[in-house]
């Protein structure tokens, strides 16, 4: 994973990017706001911008950020979206055993912050979308084993 | 033969009859985690009251050694009998003989028996578990499915009609579930689909097992085809018990109405502070329910299809409602093409037999989507608007929150003839949310302000402080009342008695062309 130190009208964000050279999965990257930054706006923001209503709060400095992965290991069930939308948050990490019910992610479509939970209990197998990203109505979020 | 000898021989018959394929089919039957006709319908009936007819009937086809195939009962056991005190029709096929098949007097078993349950306006309850149609009868075969067919068409809406799948049913044979108001499903040991796995492997080269092609899984999560999934034939009976306990005999009875010993007057303090304070957030529209009517006691269906809206029975001061509502919790509570077609058939099913229909909204809209606007959101949603408009029956609706643009007009709105419209203060009902509607109305203010982001902020706030409350639509009567989320059991209860009277006609027709 490459670092870069990106500045977005006055901001700084700190950004690893991923390149992956069998050309059918395009590169995944993962942000990590700097503390000292204002609450970032959503990146190259469209103009009728549903973003505006994204949670102002600041990241959580204590947990890790979650690793993104383009992939889905054999055998694992993959949860995919339900509706078209952004992703506000990632509650958990892979590897974490999860209990049927829980939160795993939230997903905001239609004006409304949307909980995508655990449909069974099981360890998080794989995270397949990170915190600002679009996403589409069955477009894979995370895969459970 | 002397008399007494043809007294003996009756009583042979009837016990080899009583057996179906013999104790050997029985066995490898209960083997499977299945139980035979006789003892399903046992189980359904109150004791002692299930009469057998036509227990002698036989198959009078005679290609394919038919005759020295040939069984008493022809494969399927019918019927009547009280259920819970209550008259009940059913039939149940014995998958002992000749795999439970279809055959010419098979069928005439069941529509004699579907015949009788209209006569007598009670409900008819068919047990599926079957091979398919008797290959060997051939066209005499199809004809019988189609006489089933027909008889469950001109019977939709007069009784109640449920299927039970308690093993195969297969090719054409689902179509008679499929136009019954219920269909029951056990985990495992049922399936439903038109072209088995062999077929399907044949013609398109899909590998599929028979479980996930039309088992209760798939059936209750994916197709939408049937109602209810149960974990074994004991639960799936006391459920169907449970189904007939909300409805009436006929369509021109009223339901069954119980003694109630939950007070009618009483206030259920949670729901005051039930909405979550930030109108993005989700809950769970259940816990609103159960509080609501009587004893918390609801009962859920089509549970595991279209979780977007949830429809199902319950009971307000012993009286039968029929409930439907949306879930925030599952895609934000949106509206779509599955969560339209179940919520449509349902309304649909209580105005046939005069069970009141209670509407619990809080719909965001329509869930936009190219996938859905080819789907057809455009006439699936249009069954749910037709369906509330069509029926007579007594439809009161509470906005318990968001209730905007078309969806508004869908749930059972003042404009689709609701009889009694409740909402709560935290209702929002416009035509659209603050932030679309912001960027429309104010769109060249926000433009040619010095700081459009701050000017567009302001904007949403000043269009949500205006317009998303109730008391717009109350201002014009929309809306009956804005209510104090406690007192909803006491007010739904009071308004559906003063509407228990309630006679409305629609101009005289054959019937309405609803979209399909």
């Amino acid at each position: 994973m490459k670092k870069f130190l990106i500045k977005v009208n006055g901001n700084q964000y700190e950004v690893e990017v991923e390149e992956v050279r069998d050309g059918s999965v395009a590169s995944q990257s993962v942000q990590t706001a700097t503390a000292a930054a204002a609450p970032p706006v959503a990146p190259a923001a469209p103009a009728p911008a549903p973003a505006a209503q994204a949670p102002t709060s600041a990241p959580k400095a204590a947990a890790p950020e979650p690793k993104v992965s383009s992939e889905v290991p054999a055998g694992a069930k993959t949860i995919t979206a339900p509706m078209p939308g952004t992703i506000l948050g990632v509650n958990v990490n892979t590897g974490d055993v999860v209990k049927k019910g829980q939160v795993l992610l939230i997903l905001e479509a239609m004006k409304m912050e949307n909980e995508i939970v655990a449909p069974n209990d099981g360890k998080i197998a794989s995270i397949n979308v990170s915190k600002g990203a679009s996403v589409n109505a069955g477009d894979v979020l995370l895969s459970m084993i | 033969m002397a008399t007494n000898d043809k007294l003996n021989e009756l009583r042979m018959r009837k016990e080899k009859a009583s057996m179906g394929g013999g104790a050997e089919k029985i066995s490898k039957q209960h083997s499977q985690g299945k139980l035979t006709a006789r003892e399903r319908l046992e189980k359904l009936f109150d004791d002692g009251t299930f009469v057998e007819i036509d227990a002698f009937v036989e198959t009078r086809s005679i290609e394919f050694d038919m005759q020295k195939k040939k069984v008493a009962g022809d494969g399927v056991v019918t019927g009547y009998g009280n259920v819970d005190g209550r008259l009940v029709f059913a039939t149940a096929q014995d998958f002992t003989v000749i795999g439970g098949s279809l055959g010419e007097m098979h069928a005439k078993k069941i529509t004699k028996v579907m015949d009788m349950a209209v006569k007598m306006g009670a409900p008819f309850i068919s047990i599926n578990d079957s091979g398919g149609a008797r290959i060997e009868e051939g066209i005499d075969a199809l004809s019988g499915f189609g006489d089933i067919f027909f008889r469950n068409t001109l019977a939709s809406g007069v009784i109640p009609q449920i299927s039970v799948i308690m093993g195969p049913c297969a090719g054409g044979a689902v179509y008679s579930p499929a136009i019954t108001d219920f269909v029951f499903m056990v985990e495992n040991t049922s399936q439903m689909f038109i072209t088995g796995p062999q077929v399907i492997k044949a013609v398109t080269g899909e590998d599929v097992t028979f479980e996930q092609l039309g088992g209760a899984e798939t059936h209750n999560s994916i197709s939408g085809v049937a109602h209810f999934k149960c974990a074994n034939e004991d639960e799936c009976i006391e459920n169907i018990k449970k189904l007939i306990s909300y409805l009436p005999d006929n369509n021109l009875s009223d339901p069954p109405v119980y003694q109630n010993n939950d007070d009618m007057n009483r206030v259920a303090v949670e729901l005051d502070e039930i909405i979550p304070d930030g109108s993005n957030k989700p809950y769970d529209m259940l816990d609103i329910i159960t509080r609501i009517v009587d004893n918390g006691d609801f009962f859920e269906i089509q549970k595991h299809y279209a979780k977007n809206i949830i429809i199902g029975f319950a009971r307000l001061n012993g009286s039968t409602v029929g409930i439907i509502a949306n879930q925030p919790n599952v895609m934000a509570g949106s509206l779509d093409v599955n969560s339209s077609d179940k919520a449509a058939r349902f309304v649909r099913f209580c105005d046939c037999f005069n069970i009141p229909i209670v509407t619990f909204t809080d719909v965001p809209g329509y869930l936009p989507g190219v996938e859905q606007e080819h789907s057809g959101i455009i006439r699936h949603g249009a069954k749910l608007l037709y369906a509330f408009s069509e029926a007579t029956v007594p439809k009161v609706n509470i906005i318990v929150r968001k209730a905007y643009g078309g969806a508004y007009i869908a749930m059972n709105s003042k404009h689709l003839g609701a009889d009694m419209v409740f909402a709560w203060p935290t209702a929002e009902i416009a035509v659209m949310g603050p932030d679309g509607a912001a960027n429309i109305i104010f769109r060249k203010e926000i433009a040619s302000a010095d700081d459009p982001i701050a000017a567009r902020n302001e904007k949403i706030e000043e269009y949500r402080e205006k317009f998303s409350n109730p008391y717009v639509a109350a201002a014009r009567g929309y809306v009956d009342d804005v209510i104090e989320p406690a007192t909803t059991r006491p007010r739904l209860i009071n308004a559906l008695d003063m509407l228990a009277s309630k006679r409305e006609t629609r101009p005289t027709k054959k019937h309405g062309n609803i979209p399909l």
